[in-house]
């Protein structure tokens, strides 16, 4: 496939084509994660349209780099938005959208397949892997999870980092293997 | 106050997308001073990337989804593509027109005076002009060109060249003129670029003399005759390349 960031140039000229590699490379990942944090398959697709719909009215929300991060933080941040308009109460309990500076991320990891990565994930231990899913999906903070589990706020800390970092080391040799 | 193993602990919430807005500003002014964080930060950023992919759907996603969102764009990219492209072409008319009308003045005033010196500059004016404008007609025409559009045109870029393309731009008021700007790479001010008016024929075609590749903006502003050293008015245009 073309490099999306030279196809995100060509929607910016209006091009439907280019558009729809983006989408056919790309709506898994929107979709799905979507899925994962709503749990509801048609909520889901409404996500998964208005993700792609804002990237076409308005192209120059993506400034560079890592499109694949980008667009999975469009994703789960819009998801998040939904989750928070069902229930008056829910803004305390999740979390905040994710960091915008995906200019500081390398690539790395780019091209990860999502195969592959559920493989990592799988090989990390329970307690690592549980807090961080609970975190990225849930939307749950540290404190959260730390009252959850009944583990010192600490510990939920380091088990986080340890299991993000295992995660990484695990991915970067995989790709480079 | 926490200890730099904490710190640490932290940037992986907050790459986590976990913290609240008051401690993801705490990180990233800390992240600002301190290399290490800012490397973890690099480090760990991507494993969340990862974690979001372990998420993409492995069953296959309704191609009726696919179907209302292309629907829609197509749909919109045949709505917007002919308004400029005719701009251009009237454009590139007029410029074949602006030459054939400079070639036959030349011819005319070289018979009547006979001053062959004189007739031979011209013509090297001329041409000068003509290969200007050729090289306008080209750059606009090229596939490889970027394009940014706006609401009442489009900046194009072809390698260094610079082009705005306006359509339908009114006449200024009277004493006014339109002043293009760009934004240097790394500036954050407009630096002022060259000024001129509507083209009577619906498109108005500017080349910039900056390097494209040394600008990351372009604006349009209406400023009173001569230009000024910064817009005075609001931007009829402000487009990021």
């Amino acid at each position: 496939m073309e490099d999306a960031s030279r196809l995100m140039e060509r929607v910016r000229a209006r091009d439907a084509d280019a558009f729809e590699v983006l989408y056919d490379e790309y709506h898994r990942l929107v979709y799905g994660l979507a899925v994962r944090v709503l749990s509801d398959a048609a909520a889901a697709e409404d996500v998964t349209q208005a993700v792609f719909l804002k990237i076409w009215s308005d192209p120059a929300l993506f400034r560079g780099g890592n499109f694949g991060a980008w667009i999975a933080r469009v994703a789960r941040n819009r998801a998040f938005d939904v989750l928070r308009s069902r229930t008056a109460h829910a803004e305390s309990a999740l979390s905040q959208a994710l960091p915008v500076d995906d200019a500081l991320e390398d690539t790395a990891l780019a091209r990860i397949d999502g195969e592959r990565v559920r493989e990592a994930l799988a090989g990390l231990p329970r307690e690592q892997r549980e807090p961080i899913e609970l975190g990225f999906f849930g939307g749950a903070s540290q404190e959260q999870i730390a009252r959850q589990t009944g583990l010192p706020l600490g510990t939920v800390k380091t088990r986080i980092r340890s299991g993000l970092r295992k995660l990484r080391t695990v991915l970067t040799g995989a790709v480079t293997a | 106050m926490m200890s730099h193993d904490e710190l640490l602990d932290n940037i992986a919430a907050y790459a986590l997308g976990q913290l609240s807005p008051a401690e993801a500003e705490s990180v990233v002014r800390h992240m600002q001073t301190c290399e290490q964080c800012l490397e973890e930060y690099r480090f760990l950023r991507p494993a969340v990337t990862a974690v979001a992919y372990s998420a993409e759907s492995v069953a296959d996603v309704s191609p009726l989804l696919k179907a209302r969102v292309m629907r829609h764009v197509r749909a919109e990219a045949r709505r917007s593509r002919p308004q400029i492209w005719p701009a251009y072409a009237l454009a590139a008319a007029c410029l074949a027109i602006a030459i054939f009308t400079g070639l036959a003045n030349l011819s005319l005033n070289d018979r009547l005076n006979g001053d062959r010196a004189q007739a031979v500059a011209q013509l090297n004016r001329d041409r000068a002009q003509s290969a200007a404008q050729a090289q306008t007609i080209a750059d606009l025409s090229a596939s490889d060109s970027q394009r940014h559009r706006f609401a009442r045109g489009e900046v194009v870029t072809h390698g260094t060249h610079l082009y705005i393309a306006l359509r339908d731009l009114p006449a200024p008021p009277e004493g006014h003129v339109y002043q293009a700007w760009t934004l240097p790479k790394a500036s954050k001010t407009m630096a002022p670029s060259v000024t001129f008016e509507p083209s009577e024929s619906g498109a108005t075609v500017v080349r910039l003399p900056e390097a494209a590749t040394a600008v990351v903006a372009v604006a349009v502003s209406v400023e009173p005759e001569g230009g000024s050293k910064q817009p005075t008015t609001k931007p009829i245009a402000l487009v990021r390349i």
